[in-house]
């Protein structure tokens, strides 16, 4: 099915509507409507398989705080939500819930809640929740091929529609259930760029105006933001540099920076940071750069001699580098203007993040890309790709300046870390579906030339409507016609194979919940884990309200939302110190860590552990980054004392800090007595596939309270010291 | 704990007591004599780091009795092993070097003369390796003042001390002699001198590339070159090029089996070597760039056989390049992508 989608140039040569006597136009115009809307449907029902194959939940860790944000929010009101002190999450700390969060995301699921409540349809907010990555998915596919009929043509836009509806870079984060901010963000990021890009073509205050808008709201939805807010000025700067200054760019930057900024000064996490953090300070540069081009043009055009106009242009520039330079210096050295967070720093120099930030480096979609990722992410949109540049370089414009420039920016960040694959996405699609759209339309107007060599005036029809440069065919060529079909007959393999690796990626790989574990039995049929929400909801059910758990940072959000409790750390990793005592308490002997847990008040703590489902991604797996993070710290806590000669191991060749760290033991406990699999001995760790080391666990100062029936959560109770007499 | 830590101290306080006691009967002009010269051997030598064979080690070490006035820490080097990268000798003797010029810089006044940095180098001083008992390499070893048999290796840096290079040499040093080495000075990437010109270079050159600039003369307005760049930063993403680099991967790897075979593809994903890498992306820029030269340039060619040709080699080799890397995503990843046909066809 999306294989037909993908190229519609075909669909539209090859059908004729003689019956129904519409006249050219307007059976383009009817086709081209009906491939969208169905492309719109599939990009909504491709990512419904999370609700197929499981149910309709949230997924994996960060929506869940979105998810009990919105829930806050719907419930308590606008001004609540603004202002909400959350006690529940960093105890002792707290958070300040409305100044640390991009509310984007919520406030749109909570609009659309509205809506349906008004038009008395009555649903859950739950899935709304669910359905809004869908729903935005599908906006996108409409954006796309807006955006791609401004830098090509309708044929590009429409393929790079189809192409962006399944895509699987996309699809990993937009699947029903992954309620995050990603969701919406990349919605907003790609309208944003339509937007300039159409301004800066027309160099119309409104359509400047709308981007500013566009930009506002995707500074309201994520943190990704900064990536617009660099590549535009990039793009500006390029253009004055290959000397394509003119008056609608100058129109569309000025109206899109100021207006942006001051819009997003009105998010209270960005706040005065758009004004005096150094990664806004490219944008703000550009914009002084633009205005001493334009001053340069009017003393241009005032001055009539050449020579005196030379001297001017040396002295004004020169000084007007000068004074931007000292600015700039004594701006930082004062610091007023704030340096590069780590975050952007370890992206302009990768192996930063490494070095010096365990926390960011610990985060698995963090991690490097390697090609077999961008493989299975882009699959054939990667050979197509240098093919649509190679397109975008024949036929050079402000736009495709400006497409070419997001897709090589965006796929070198790509390279960096894995989770940006999803920003190179919408140009990779955009500069494949060129090249697909541009192939297609020169060989099947090739092909109906042939057909139709007596008729030549009428060739002029749905093919070939925009782009007559691209035909630069000659008339006789008898061979062109058989290369031509097989070319065809390649590329629309190529397509359909495309659609086959994205659906089946959809389908097996990215709409696992991860909260709801799935596995294959011996005989082939699913089993299915649902640990995580059993462990929630006994310590809902079980644990006093005012309890607080001590867990990984990992799990915060969940048993907040989930369990209703107060943890000591949750996913938002805005303080350090305090993951690191967490950190530090987990990979201490139990007598320390039992003095660290009593001051920061824990009575209970969780661990995952996979050890006797295989489940790979458990505590004990990411022990060492705890370890890490803690020592980032506190000193005391030393790597190599957990390794044996640089390895980390957890049998009995494992170094005896490591056998007797709190981590170690509350996993372990009771682990010793228990066959996991035939034909192994008792204590068969199956996630690691050794025999554990230490069977003989005595725990002194926790007592075990439970553990869910596949052992993947287990929960322990902090014993109150004992009695002095 | 704290029982030991004042039995710590006790001793300490003794074996202070008697060093003091000690030294004031040994003879204090050779003691002294023995520090001056390690001083004025270290005022020769680069940041610090005395150079000493068999004999400076019989005369420092093995004959001065022992509660000596310094301490010495010794980094063992063999410039026969230097190409081993492995064992990152070159590197950990800079870092030694470090270490040693940042003591100096911290300390003066009596401190100073309590410790000295000293190396010694295997070809040359075969038997003090054999004194010292070292036969493996790294080895960096601190004689306290009280050591008296230098084959006691308590004074051994353990691998986690030089994990961190230079600073954890320093905390090492601190812990055991109780003297202060200070925060690492590290040089700078660039010096001052060079920053300077570097920027009066730039400074010079302004007006002229503006001149260019705006003249449209420069090579930033070649479409050729852009396009090129172009596909070079493509080729350098896919090809995960930044894994390699973040990750230091290397090329390729020897197999575990038969050390004379080579392993260019590492199975499993997320991982990648090198060669890898680069090979599935030229695949990728092969292909993408066929397709364009194909429906943009070979149309205009005029002779029918070389189109023929040229356009059925391009189907080919496109054709073989896209399974090949199919194939080797299916393999590296282990997933069987299959299409999902009705059940009713089944």
């Amino acid at each position: 099915m999306a294989a037909k989608k993908a190229s519609p140039d075909l669909v539209n040569s090859s059908f004729s509507f003689k019956s129904l006597k519409l006249k050219t136009k307007q059976q383009e115009l009817l086709l081209r409507v009906s491939i969208l809307g169905l492309v719109y449907v599939l990009a909504f029902i491709a990512r419904l398989f999370s609700v197929l194959r499981y149910e309709s939940m949230i997924h994996e860790f960060d929506p869940y705080f979105n998810y009990r944000t919105t829930l806050f929010l719907t419930e308590k009101g606008f001004y609540e939500f603004w202002n909400w002190f959350d006690s529940e999450s960093w105890y002792p700390l707290g958070r300040i819930i409305g100044g640390t969060l991009y509310p984007g995301l919520m406030v749109t699921a909570a609009l659309i809640y509205w809506t349906l409540r008004f038009l008395r349809f009555f649903v859950h907010i739950r899935e709304v929740c669910v359905l809004t990555a869908p729903f935005f998915a599908s906006n996108t596919t409409l954006v796309a091929y807006f955006f791609g009929k401004e830098i090509w043509d309708t044929g590009a836009g429409l393929v790079a529609a189809a192409l962006i509806a399944i895509c699987p870079g996309y699809i990993s984060r937009s699947v029903a259930g992954s309620y995050d901010n990603e969701a919406v963000a990349i919605f907003a990021l790609l309208l944003t760029f339509y937007l300039f890009v159409k301004a800066v073509k027309t160099g119309s205050l409104s359509w400047a105006l709308g981007s500013a808008f566009g930009y506002f709201y995707m500074v309201s939805a994520w943190g990704g933001y900064v990536f617009i807010i660099n590549l535009v000025p990039l793009y500006v700067l390029v253009l004055l540099i290959t000397g394509r200054y003119s008056m609608r760019l100058y129109v569309a930057y000025n109206c899109m920076y100021i207006l942006g900024m001051l819009l997003a000064m009105q998010i209270r996490f960005v706040g005065f940071q758009h004004v005096q953090s150094g990664e806004h300070m490219a944008a703000m540069g550009v914009f002084l750069l633009m205005q001493v081009f334009y001053f340069l043009d009017w003393v241009k055009h005032q001055l009539n001699d050449t020579k005196l106009f030379q001297t001017f242009l040396r002295i004004t520039v020169t000084s007007a580098i000068l004074v931007g330079g000292i600015a700039l210096g004594v701006g930082t050295a004062s610091g007023y203007i704030s340096p590069w967070t780590g975050r952007f720093y370890s992206l302009l120099d990768p192996t930063y993040a490494k070095d010096h930030i365990p926390i960011i480096a610990s985060v698995s979609e963090h991690q490097p890309t390697a090609w077999s990722s961008f493989m299975f992410d882009y699959h054939i949109l990667l050979f197509l790709f240098p093919a649509g540049l190679y397109f975008c370089f024949k036929r050079l414009s402000d736009a495709t300046i400006f497409i070419v420039m997001y897709g090589l920016t965006s796929l070198y960040f790509a390279g960096v870390m894995v989770r940006l694959i999803l920003v190179a996405t919408p140009a990779v699609c955009l500069i494949s579906a060129i090249a697909v759209s541009a192939t297609v339309k020169n060989l099947t107007s090739l092909l109906r030339t042939k057909q139709k060599v007596p008729q030549t005036g009428s060739t002029k029809g749905v093919g070939s409507s925009k782009s007559s440069s691209k035909v630069t065919l000659d008339q006789s060529q008898p061979f062109h016609k058989n290369g031509a079909i097989a070319l065809l007959v390649g590329v629309f393999y190529l397509l359909s194979r495309y659609a086959i690796h994205c659906t089946w990626v959809t389908s097996e790989a990215y709409s696992s919940p991860s909260i709801v574990l799935a596995a294959r039995g011996a005989h082939g049929n699913r089993i299915i884990f649902d640990d995580y929400r059993e462990a929630y909801y006994w310590l809902r059910q079980n644990t006093p309200t005012d309890a607080k758990v001590m867990s990984w940072w990992d799990y915060g959000y969940q048993i907040t939302a989930m369990g209703n409790r107060t943890v000591i750390v949750d996913n938002n990793t805005w303080n350090n110190t305090h993951i690191a005592t967490v950190g530090r308490a987990m990979s201490s002997y139990e007598d320390e860590a039992y003095d660290i847990m009593r001051s920061l008040d824990v009575n209970y703590v969780l661990v995952v552990f996979g050890g006797v489902t295989g489940y790979s991604s458990d505590d004990i797996n990411k022990f060492l980054w705890m370890v890490r993070i803690g020592g980032g710290v506190y000193p005391v806590i030393k790597e190599p004392d957990y390794l044996v000669n640089g390895e980390f191991r957890v049998d009995k060749g494992a170094s005896p800090k490591m056998l007797n760290c709190l981590m170690y033991k509350l996993c372990y406990y009771r682990f010793g007595e228990l066959v996991t699999e035939y034909g192994k001995p008792t204590g068969y760790d199956r996630a690691r596939g050794v025999e554990i080391g230490n069977k003989d666990i005595k725990l002194e100062h926790l007592e075990e309270a439970y553990t869910t029936s596949n052992w993947i959560v287990r929960i322990y109770r902090v014993k109150p010291p004992t009695n002095r007499l | 704990m704290a029982i030991d830590k004042k039995l710590l101290s006790l001793l300490l306080l003794v074996s202070s007591l008697s060093s003091i006691a000690s030294a004031s009967f040994s003879d204090p002009d050779s003691d002294s004599d023995l520090t001056n010269e390690l001083a004025s051997l270290r005022s020769n030598s680069e940041s610090g780091v005395i150079h000493l064979d068999d004999h400076g080690i019989s005369k420092f070490l093995i004959s001065s009795p022992t509660p000596r006035p310094y301490s010495i820490l010794v980094f063992f080097d063999a410039t026969q092993l230097h190409s081993k990268t492995e064992l990152r000798l070159q590197e950990l003797r800079r870092e030694f070097g470090l270490v040693s010029a940042t003591f100096l810089a911290n300390n003066n006044g009596s401190d100073l003369n309590k410790l000295f940095f000293c190396e010694i180098e295997f070809s040359r001083s075969q038997s003090s390796f054999q004194r010292f008992g070292v036969n493996a390499l790294p080895h960096i070893r601190l004689v306290t003042a009280s050591t008296a048999k230098l084959s006691d290796e308590s004074g051994q840096m353990d691998q986690s001390d030089f994990a961190r290079l230079a600073e954890s040499m320093a905390e090492f040093v601190e812990q055991r002699t109780k003297l202060t080495v200070g925060p690492i000075q590290r040089p700078p990437f660039l010096s001052k001198a060079q920053i300077s010109v570097i920027v009066a270079m730039i400074v010079i050159a302004t007006p002229f590339v503006i001149k260019r600039i705006l003249r449209g003369e420069t090579l930033l307005h070649d479409h050729r070159l852009w396009l090129s760049g172009a596909i070079f930063i493509y080729f350098f993403s896919v090809a995960g090029t930044m894994h390699n680099i973040i990750r230091k991967m290397p090329m390729f790897l020897q197999d575990r089996n038969d050390p004379n075979k080579l392993v260019f593809f590492y199975q499993g994903s997320g991982m990648q070597l090198g060669a890898e890498g680069f090979a599935v992306g030229f695949l990728y820029t092969v292909v993408g760039l066929l397709l364009a030269f194909v429906t943009n340039v070979l149309v205009r060619v005029r002779n029918l056989n070389v189109q023929r040709l040229v356009m059925l080699v391009a189907l080919v080799v496109s054709s073989w390049a896209v399974k090949q890397v199919v194939y080797l995503d299916n393999w590296k990843t282990g997933y069987g992508i299959h299409p999902y046909w009705p059940s009713s066809w089944q």
